[in-house]
């Protein structure tokens, strides 16, 4: 036994820089972290170590369009467990074009806090 | 009776229509350029983008993380609001001596002579062929984008058992988005000690879903007689060759290729644009025109870019280059040439005029490296215009380097320890 603490090396996603971090858990249970460029490396690396979130993107058919798809993501990101009971709500959508870029088409999916939106803009049929 | 075709003249003419040619349009119309005219083969706008569900897009020209879609249609109505004319359903046939364009339009065909062209055209993904993998020709092989655009804009399931070859983004995209389909992703395979998309994929894409990425390792046979069966899949040495003996046979019905894109210069050449055999695209000076007057790159078709932000940030510059262009205005002087040094692959732009100062680099290192320091030296003098310390360096990563100086000599873009 050891009282220093684990180190988790983990690369931050937040943008394409990518910094490689060095995490160590610390005894009052955060994290102490190394390698960041900025300050948002310290929060991803709590967040990333301590209670993943991941935002998803997929896309549903929809009813009434030539343009056959309509791709979706979410408002925010949620907790990584939820990410196939998130899927299973979104593949029961069928939208009605029109649909527009931004439009809610699940409000607070799962009780996450997370909307599921619309990605791109689709005309009704004419 | 031959018909006259349908004529029009334009400022600057832009071909292709994803992020990097919306972007010049708008560029081109910034800089003051009266008509500018997008020409989009596909039915909508965007290009790619429209396939790329996923976000990630948008953090350097939005400030905030969006899907492809989004960002496509945001940079469209940008451009149609600040009066760029776009025309859909048209492919560029040929690009001729004077910029007269050969389109085959909606309403038929017509001929655009413009003031000033961006190549926009962006990339073609690499195929079986062309890395040249030995089997059967079985149904369920795809390259990792036409996969893509089957599953988000078709609605087409590819397979039940797939396997990645190649650790390109595109493919690690798609070993998450076949796992959001019920799809069993059971491998990706890298021929190369190290992976070549970007960090965050591979723990977005891979790590979180258990898919295991296996480096130094290629597919050498196809098995199956009307559909995939399997794949054989071997370790190689140093030399990149397939070390008898290390063979796995792995049961699947679907192969997808992420080995790589190649810029699509096909109508560049037809114009007589010089090529880099480094970049696949266009030479380019550092006011992105290609050795072509008035013709310039952008984006995709000039170098394979890892960021659509990026693309669209040097259709930007080109746009407002091929403004200037078509307003009359001719660079002059001497040119001097940039060339990939130590650990580098390639440096963009090939060539710069002498005197030109705030010139900014992109390069691509060779190999993965730590703690190196890029430097732009003049060949002659060793004079160092400028140095950038990187703790890390990939080669999945355009990276940029500005030399704030004014250039006059050769120069040389090396990595150093």
């Amino acid at each position: 036994m050891t009282d220093r603490p684990a180190v988790d090396r983990l690369t931050c996603v937040l943008c394409p820089v990518g910094c490689e971090l060095e995490v160590a858990r610390t005894a009052a249970g955060g994290v102490a972290v190394a390698g960041n460029r900025c300050d948002k490396g310290v929060s991803f690396a709590e967040e990333e170590v301590l209670r993943p979130k991941r935002n998803l993107a997929t896309s549903v058919p929809a009813k009434g369009t030539a343009a056959r798809m309509v791709s979706v993501r979410l408002s925010a990101p949620v907790p990584r467990e939820m990410i196939f009971p998130v899927l299973a709500e979104i593949g029961k959508l069928r939208p009605e074009a029109p649909v527009r870029r931004g439009q809610v088409l699940i409000a607070d999916v799962l009780g996450t806090g997370a909307d599921v939106l619309a990605t791109r803009t689709v005309r009704g049929q004419t | 009776m031959a018909e006259t075709p349908r004529t029009s003249d334009v400022d600057v003419a832009v071909i292709g229509g994803g992020p990097a040619g919306l972007a010049a349009a708008l560029g081109a119309k910034r800089a003051g350029a009266g008509r500018v005219l997008v020409l989009e083969r596909d039915r909508t706008l965007g290009g790619i983008l429209n396939q790329c569900v996923h976000d990630g897009f948008g953090l350097f020209l939005y400030k905030e993380t969006i899907s492809g879609p989004e960002y496509a249609e945001r940079l469209a109505e940008n451009a149609l609001r600040e009066g760029v004319a776009v025309e859909t359903g048209a492919m560029v046939l040929d690009l001729g001596p004077d910029r007269l364009l050969r389109v085959n339009a909606r309403g038929g065909y017509s001929l655009v002579r413009a003031g000033a062209v961006v190549l926009a055209m962006g990339c073609r993904e690499r195929t079986r062929d062309m890395i040249g993998i030995p089997g059967t020709r079985p149904a369920g092989i795809y390259t990792a984008g036409s996969a893509q655009r089957l599953v988000n804009l078709q609605n087409l399931r590819v397979g039940n058992e797939a396997v990645i070859l190649g650790s390109g983004d595109i493919g690690l995209i798609m070993a998450r988005r076949l796992t959001f389909e019920g799809v069993r992703v059971k491998g990706v395979f890298e021929i190369m000690p190290w992976a070549n998309g970007l960090e965050r994929n591979i723990r977005q894409c891979l790590m979180d879903f258990g898919i295991p990425l296996e480096l130094r390792t290629t597919v050498v046979e196809i098995r199956g007689r009307d559909r995939v069966e399997s794949v054989v899949t071997a370790e190689v040495d140093d030399r990149l060759a397939p070390v008898a003996g290390t063979e796995t046979v792995v049961p699947c019905d679907t192969l997808l290729l992420s080995v790589g894109l190649v810029p699509e210069n096909e109508l560049s050449k037809r114009a007589g644009v010089e090529l880099s055999p480094l970049t696949g695209g266009a030479v380019v000076d550092e006011t992105l025109m290609t050795s072509v007057p008035g013709v310039f790159s952008c984006g995709n078709v000039l170098h394979i870019h890892d960021v659509a932000d990026w693309a669209s940030f040097e259709g930007f510059a080109a746009g407002e280059r091929a403004a200037r262009y078509a307003a009359g205005e001719r660079p002059a002087g001497r040119t001097v040439r940039v060339s990939a040094g130590p650990e580098v692959r390639y440096a963009l732009p090939q060539t710069a005029r002498a005197g030109a100062a705030g010139v900014e680099w992109s390069f691509r290192a060779v190999r993965p490296l730590r703690d190196v320091r890029v430097e732009v030296r003049g060949r002659d003098s060793g004079r160092i215009y400028a140095r950038r310390k990187f703790g890390r360096i990939l080669p999945s990563e355009l990276q940029k380097i500005r030399v704030r100086a004014a250039v006059d000599e050769d120069l040389e873009v090396g990595l150093h320890d």
